[in-house]
């Protein structure tokens, strides 16, 4: 892995000592951005932004508004809410993916960050291993199963399946908790669109 | 352990593992939906919890049914998820049953936001174990493709894994070419098919549990 870039990460703080903070938790495992506001964070934010970390409370455009509009733009990145209140169960019904309540700890950035970059690879190995599925449900659709036996390109493929099948259910459980477990079933919604 | 076989008598179905999901396929008419209210009444029996999602049954049927099968289910046994649409009059008529009302069958986020509450609400009841069943896949493909739902169960199988539950999924095996079958089935950790026997009756068989598929079996 130490070939590729690292995952990116956009901060969107109004408050710049606090900002500063993340940044230092964060730098040495992640490219961190800075936007100071709603505003700059949505100029921001492009396909090469993996994580964001959206505070709530922001003058100008505020953390619900800016989620808003990353949620119409569907772009893959993963949004991480940060409030000052405890949110309560109806915030499995809004559109972000996790949620922190200041005053937030480092270990706590550096756990909720790395588990929305699983969730984001668990998206895309459930994408991947529906690929496959969907093509050993066509061989096994269209050719009769004698042929199936003699074909080295099934075998390859049934292993593959079972490969990333244990490569999803162990590795990557990805669903830890209800917001993992909704925030998952929202992406597979927006996928479609 | 969940055991299954008092609803249907195979050796294979006396001990589920937690976290398995099951998909109950056969032709319309064949009783699946019956058979998996049966597995969940079953449970509820011995005091676990039972979730339905429903794409064509009112939760009014529903708690009826369960209220019939198990006379000393409490009040905090139950919970639906509505999905058919049909707005929230019902919930309120409803003693005991914990009703969600989904906008469609095509909803995931709000089907997964029910299923999440209706869990959370059985155990925080102390229900710890609980089954699931969900009625039926084939509307939901009617609604979304089946990349989609192969998707939705797979999450939904990991939630259920989470909660220590079992999931059992009803499928018309009629209404769909056989490579969605073939794809959604891979979705599942089991498969139980019931047909229609030709002397009349149905009769069942279960795959993917062992090794072998087993023998049909008069039901």
């Amino acid at each position: 892995m130490s070939d590729v870039d690292p995952p990116v990460v956009l901060i969107v703080e109004d408050e710049p000592d606090v900002a500063e903070t993340y940044k230092l938790w964060l730098q040495d495992d992640y490219e961190v951005r800075m936007a100071k506001n709603g505003e700059e964070g949505l100029e921001m934010l492009d396909e090469s932004v993996d994580v964001v970390l959206l505070d709530r409370m922001m003058p100008g455009l505020s953390g619900d508004e800016v989620l808003e509009s990353i949620g119409e733009r569907s772009l893959g990145c993963r949004v991480a809410m940060v409030t000052a209140v405890e949110p309560d169960f109806d915030i499995l019904e809004m559109g972000f993916d996790a949620y922190l309540s200041k005053p937030i700890r480092s270990q706590q950035l550096h756990d909720t960050v790395s588990n929305l970059l699983e969730r984001s690879e668990y998206d895309s190995m459930l994408q991947e291993y529906y690929a496959l599925v969907e093509k050993q449900a066509t061989l096994e659709a269209t050719k009769s199963s004698a042929e199936l036996a003699e074909s080295d390109e099934y075998d390859a493929l049934t292993d593959d399946i079972a490969e990333m099948r244990d490569g999803l259910s162990e590795t990557l459980g990805g669903i830890e908790d209800d917001s993992d477990f909704i925030a998952t079933l929202r992406g597979l919604s927006t996928d479609e669109e | 352990m969940y055991d299954l076989s008092s609803v249907l008598d195979f050796e294979e179905l006396r001990d589920v593992q937690p976290g398995s999901s099951i998909l109950l396929s056969g032709p319309a008419m064949s009783g699946k939906q019956r058979l998996a209210y049966d597995i969940l009444t079953n449970g509820a029996r011995d005091g676990e919890g039972a979730v339905v999602v429903s794409t064509n049954d009112s939760a009014r049927n529903i708690a009826q049914v369960f209220q019939d099968e198990v006379p000393e289910l409490s009040d905090s046994q139950l919970g639906v998820v509505d999905c058919r649409g049909e707005g929230g009059v019902e919930a309120d008529a409803l003693d005991g049953t914990f009703v969600h009302q989904v906008s469609s069958p095509g909803d995931l986020t709000g089907i997964g936001i029910g299923i999440t509450k209706a869990i959370e609400g059985l155990h925080t009841a102390g229900r710890t174990r609980g089954r699931l069943a969900l009625v039926s896949l084939s509307t939901m493909l009617t609604y979304t493709d089946k990349k989609t739902v192969f998707k939705f169960c797979h999450v939904l199988s990991s939630r259920l894994d989470t909660a220590d539950y079992i999931g059992v999924f009803t499928i018309d095996s009629g209404a769909h070419d056989s490579q969605t079958l073939q794809v959604i089935k891979q979705a599942f950790d089991g498969l139980i098919e019931v047909r229609e026997a030709e002397a009349g009756g149905r009769e069942a068989r279960v795959l993917g549990l062992a090794s072998e598929p087993t023998a049909w079996k008069r039901l």
